[in-house]
């Protein structure tokens, strides 16, 4: 009994704590956060989607059938018979208004013409002739009859590199900024984080909506003005860790120890400030596609024919009432990507921290 | 104290002027103008009408100009809608963008709070689970997909609430509704998120193990001593909460037709309006620097532990 319980003490000293790499603890971390992990599956497929678009089997995003207009979704029916059945209601209801129980010859013909259309007409699309009205459309079509399946897809496309490139870039730039201030230090230091704070002081919003409109919409031009703002609190974040770690007792003791500058920096500094640096990244993502969905959505993000979830919703308003899917998709699309990328954004916050190293 | 407060207010000057300086460039230095209509005007005319706003001169002096007018509380003229110049657009559109900011604001406010409270107290009971899936759902959502959705289902299929309007129109009150939830819903479950981590954490520190330990009444305990210490988090937030309801009531306004400043943003911008834009970001960037300095000084009294000087 005795010797058990001195086993026991003993061993919540001498433990052997097993050397694991920052990824594999927190990977493992990760693991347990179910949320997370759900969120991470759900990421993953979106870029899978978004990558593997030109060869999935979706119909062209910017081909517009003019004759499919607003055509609502449907898995079972072809496009040519909605678009039938839509202008067979306008007629009867036309005839109905003037009295008549039935059409007339006229009316009649024109609904042959259209059989004959739907029966016979073709259409090149990506160099491929294809009976354009035996087409489905499974989440409708828009204003220009185009699909709103491949606008979605492609949109989601757009919505999450800008989400990317914007991310790495505002942290490329917060990076290289930071860790300057904080290596520097002295009046480098002090002019780096005044720029800084006059940025973080002014109604930067404004002033992106503002040069978005007077220059144009364009990509290059949304990157620029998103880049320019967002890059602040990488900066602060990543100077901050930087002066703290630059005196922390383990580079003292790696120093102590002999170990060089250069395998301090990458060994000892940059592991521990990479972790909230990725952190950043993840939750920067939403805020981007946030931020461009919110000028697309204004009119002011990504011009035709691309799309962007934004824009797609912006587009969607007008006429809500009568073809609310064009609403629905794509602000469903977008709802779901950032409602887990923020799951996947927390549960990795959770598991790259240092604090938490070896608990489970 | 005064002190402290004066020399912020000083602080504020320069800031305003950087604002106004980068919005006046960036509008002045972009091709266009306000006078390039579809069909070109005669040289002759458009000249005219450059000398009458000064448009001719080179631009450092405009700029010099512009500034001046501003000191004077003069805005200008509006170079789109003419007999209108931009002081009557401001005192017509802003006081219904601030309420409307404002009700989203304590909205927001009082209902993020509670909610944060409740789950903070009664962690991992269903109203804490139901109010921070609310608050995730309100971070993910942005508003303008949460306006539309909220128009379609209310207005458009149950017909409970007006699509669109305002409290002067013909509907009176209840166009508020709509507008201020899509507005308060992403701050409302910021603050959640906030009061309840904040709370929980001062939960477990010494100070309020000290005070149950004297033997305080545990309503007392909460309310003087766990609110005012977990208030800190969620008051440095309010600052950046303003500004993006300002930002966020562009959008709003726009969705709902909210007779507001927010309406002449984007449009102003687009019509090259200089004065007009100018005019609007001015009085967005006043509006929150003071709201960012009310936002430290209320922090400053919160926070023994912040020093005025």
């Amino acid at each position: 009994m005795a010797t058990k319980q001195k086993q026991q003490t003993l061993n919540e000293f001498d433990q052997p704590i097993k050397g694991v790499s920052l990824w594999m603890d927190a990977w493992r971390r990760l693991k347990k956060n179910r949320m997370a992990i759900i969120g991470l599956v759900i990421v993953v497929l979106y870029g899978i989607i978004s990558l593997a678009a030109p060869i999935l089997p979706i119909h062209s995003y910017k081909k517009q059938v003019i004759d499919h207009q607003f055509l609502p979704p449907s898995f079972t029916r072809t496009a040519g018979e909605l678009w039938y059945e839509r202008i067979e209601n306008q007629l009867t209801a036309m005839a109905n208004k003037e009295g008549r129980g039935t059409l007339n010859e006229d009316e009649k013909a024109q609904l042959r013409e259209i059989q004959q259309r739907i029966e016979t007409e073709t259409a090149v699309i990506n160099d491929e002739t294809v009976m354009v009205h035996q087409r489905r459309y499974v989440l409708g079509t828009d204003y220009l009859g185009r699909d709103m399946l491949a606008r979605i897809i492609y949109g989601g496309q757009v919505s999450i590199a800008i989400g990317l490139i914007g991310a790495l870039t505002a942290v490329f730039i917060g990076i290289v900024m930071g860790s300057i201030a904080g290596f520097m230090g002295g009046k480098i230091d002090y002019i780096i984080m005044r720029i800084v704070d006059i940025i973080y002081g002014l109604p930067y919003m404004m002033l992106v909506i503002i040069f978005m409109a007077i220059f144009g919409r364009n990509i290059m031009n949304l990157f620029f003005a998103l880049a320019i703002v967002s890059w602040l609190t990488v900066a602060r974040v990543v100077r901050g860790q930087i002066i703290s770690l630059k005196n922390a007792e383990f580079v003292e003791a790696a120093r102590s120890m002999g170990v060089s500058t250069g395998r301090i920096i990458f060994r000892h500094l940059v592991p521990n400030t990479l972790g909230v640096i990725i952190v950043f990244t993840t939750l920067r993502i939403p805020t981007f596609i946030m931020l461009e969905a919110f000028l697309s959505f204004l009119g002011l993000g990504v011009s035709a024919p691309f799309a962007s979830w934004g824009s797609l919703i912006g587009d969607a308003v007008q006429g809500m009432n009568l073809y609310p899917w064009r609403l629905f998709f794509p602000a469903l699309a977008m709802s779901i990507f950032l409602f887990f990328m923020n799951f996947l954004g927390d549960g990795l916050r959770d598991a790259l921290d240092p604090q938490s190293k070896n608990k489970l | 104290m005064t002190k402290y407060i004066i020399r912020r207010l000083i602080g504020l000057i320069p800031t305003m002027l950087i604002i106004i300086t980068i919005a006046f460039f960036i509008v002045r230095l972009a091709p266009g103008g306000p006078f390039d209509l579809e069909r070109a005007l005669p040289v002759q005319i458009l000249e005219n009408i450059e000398a009458k706003y000064h448009l001719d001169e080179p631009l450092i002096k405009q700029y010099g100009r512009y500034m001046l007018d501003v000191l004077r509380g003069d805005l200008g003229p509006s170079y789109k809608y003419q007999d209108h110049d931009v002081n009557f657009f401001i005192h017509q559109n802003l006081p219904n963008s601030l309420f409307l900011g404002l009700v989203s604001m304590s909205i927001a406010l009082v209902l993020g709070m509670t909610a944060g409270i409740i789950s903070a107290l009664k962690q991992n009971s269903w109203p804490d689970y139901l109010s921070m899936s609310v608050a995730v759902v309100g971070i993910s959502i942005p508003l303008f997909v949460v306006g539309p959705v909220l128009q379609y289902i209310f207005a458009m299929r149950l017909g409970w609430l007006p699509t669109s309007g305002w409290i002067t129109g013909r509907y009176g009150w209840v166009t508020l509704i709509m507008p201020a939830i899509t507005l308060s819903f992403p701050y409302f479950a910021y603050i959640a998120r906030l009061s309840r981590a904040s709370i929980l954490e001062v939960l477990r520190s010494d100070y309020i193990r000290t005070a149950r330990a004297k033997g305080l009444k545990g309503s007392v305990v909460i309310f003087k001593h766990v609110l005012k210490g977990a208030s800190l988090p969620v008051v440095s937030y309010l600052g950046p909460a303003f500004s993006g309801i300002l930002v966020g009531s562009v959008v709003v306004e726009t969705i709902f037709r909210v007779p507001g400043m927010g309406q002449f943003f984007v449009k102003s911008a687009l019509n090259r309006d200089y004065t007009l834009i100018l005019g609007t970001v001015i009085v967005y960037s006043v509006i929150l620097v003071i709201m960012n300095f009310l936002v430290d000084i209320a922090y400053a009294l919160l926070d023994p532990r912040i020093s005025y000087k």
